[in-house]
């Protein structure tokens, strides 16, 4: 295990200094300063706007992070064969796989932590200017959606290493995990929608129904991390809900590096 | 200290899965202090039995061990110096940062890590550029910061795979003089080239495969017998084997 923490490090350290990341940052930096833009355009709800804005833009930051930082930082190890540096050490491919994600933790947590205080910096800046808008307002549930959003990102990274523990391209990978975010994303809704096609009046068959459930226990559903409804009209959450929902990521990312790892156990770097 | 038995490995390539014999039935035994050159034409698989020795990939057939253990425990790694053929780091580490990573993974302290670093980069001759991202550095510089991460932890195998590559004249001789600083040492080297004079500097026995098999294993002292040059055996070797590359 001694050999975790520095490939942890050098995971981290790369993956800091990459620019894609600095781009990625920028964008959000326009998001929060549009924010105060389009926030002061709406003649209602400005509290609820601000506050859906300033979560969007860290989630599709972190989204950017995870597809366009995250995966490359394992792909390029694969394609330009930095690996062999790695895995000629005393480094198992299982330590690889566990000492590699953590770096990309790390790095999702700290850029997901600047991100939230430039998006929370932003809902107080609005909200000072127009108090009026924030009688519902909730800071902890603020906090919540930020902490529930870097969640899906460290899930949609560890499914990123199991696609990419398998396959022989980035681009393969980064296709994979954006189709796992779609599927995760709107999983939920169909599967409401095919168990009881009636409401909307159409008709779908067993197989689709069940094809669906399968795909709903195979897939994360990301929507239970998405609060950002409820943080904006500040609906306060149950602590069973959070936990279970804390749970679930947790165990997904654990499943998912595992999996990755024993698949990547096998794997041979011609 | 390095044992090779009857190793064979095969790869697929295409869409068929067309079968590529990369090694057949190679055994061979390096010697502890050893200096021993693998000499072969393109393609010929040194690479691949290297990458066995390193546990990059696995044989189809055989077992390798180095000091006595499997190459599949990854305790033994913590032994062997492994600079791959054409190595490519980090971009945005530096070659500091490089050497520390090599460091902790074999358990050096800190300190241990500065006062080897210290020493390898003089060697390397890379003292100047040390804390410049990698992703700056020119191809030969990229080869000598791999042999300086290499051999930050002291290990007791070396196994080096065309050290030589990208390298110009004083790169080379820097490389020579390293190699034989290891054998003074008692160190065991095991590595590859295609570059004759090299092995014929260097070491004390050589190996030639061709199409993934082992021709001919000797002394480098009885391949020069009178009028013989290494040259000579080589291509009466490749020749033998039908050319070169099997397909």
């Amino acid at each position: 295990m001694i050999a975790l923490w520095p490939l942890a490090v050098i995971t981290f350290r790369e993956g800091v200094r990459n620019r894609a990341l600095y781009g990625i940052t920028l964008l959000a930096l326009l998001l929060f300063i549009a924010n105060f833009l389009i926030s002061g355009m709406f003649m209602q709800e400005i509290g609820k706007v601000a506050v859906d804005i300033a979560l969007s833009a860290v989630s599709l930051s972190g989204l950017l992070l995870v597809l366009f930082v995250g995966i490359n930082l394992m792909a390029k190890d694969l394609d330009k064969k930095t690996i062999y540096m790695v895995l000629s050490r005393p480094i198992s491919r299982f330590q690889y796989i566990v000492g590699k994600f953590l770096g990309m933790a790390l790095l999702i947590v700290v850029t997901m932590i600047f991100l939230s205080m430039c998006a929370m910096l932003s809902i107080e800046i609005i909200k000072l200017a127009y108090p009026n808008y924030f009688q519902r307002f909730s800071w902890p549930m603020i906090f919540l959606a930020l902490s529930f959003s870097t969640l899906t990102m460290l899930l949609l990274s560890a499914l990123a290493f199991l696609f990419a523990s398998f396959t022989s391209t980035s681009f393969i990978t980064l296709v994979l995990t954006v189709i796992a975010y779609i599927i995760g994303q709107s999983l939920s809704d169909v599967k409401a929608l095919v168990e009881a096609p009636q409401s909307v009046g159409i008709q779908v068959s067993s197989v689709t129904v069940k094809l669906v459930q399968i795909a709903y226990y195979l897939f994360p559903n990301l929507s239970l991390f998405d609060i950002k409804t409820q943080a904006a009209h500040g609906i306060f959450l149950t602590t069973s809900y959070v936990f279970w929902v804390v749970s679930y990521g947790l165990a997904y990312i654990t499943l998912s590096i595992t999996c990755a790892a024993l698949i990547f156990q096998r794997r041979e770097f011609p | 200290m390095i044992k090779i038995e009857e190793i064979s490995k095969e790869f697929k390539e295409g869409i068929r899965s067309k079968k590529i014999k990369a090694l057949d039935d190679l055994s061979l035994e390096v010697h502890k202090g050893e200096v021993f050159g693998f000499l072969g034409p393109n393609g010929a698989g040194k690479s691949t039995a290297i990458k066995i020795l390193v546990n990059l990939i696995r044989p189809d057939k055989g077992k390798a061990f180095i000091m006595d253990r499997d190459v599949n425990d990854t305790g033994v790694r913590k032994h062997i110096g492994y600079l791959p053929e054409n190595p490519y780091f980090y971009d945005y580490l530096t070659a500091e940062e490089l050497l520390w990573f090599g460091g902790k993974t074999t358990g050096l302290s800190s300190l241990t890590i500065k006062q080897r670093a210290d020493e390898l980069f003089q060697k390397v001759n890379l003292q100047g550029a040390r804390k410049r991202q990698l992703r700056t550095y020119s191809k030969g510089m990229v080869q000598r910061a791999g042999l300086a991460l290499s051999l930050i932890h002291d290990p007791d195998v070396a196994i080096l795979d065309e050290p030589m590559s990208g390298l110009d004249p004083l790169g080379r001789k820097m490389v020579g003089d390293i190699i034989l600083e290891l054998k003074a040492r008692g160190k065991t080297v095991f590595f590859s080239s295609h570059i004759l004079t090299d092995i014929e500097r260097f070491c004390d026995r050589v190996g030639i495969i061709v199409a993934g098999r082992l021709r001919l294993v000797d002394r480098l002292d009885n391949l020069l017998i009178g009028e013989n040059r290494l040259e000579d055996t080589f291509l009466r070797e490749v020749e033998k084997a039908g050319g070169g590359m099997e397909t």
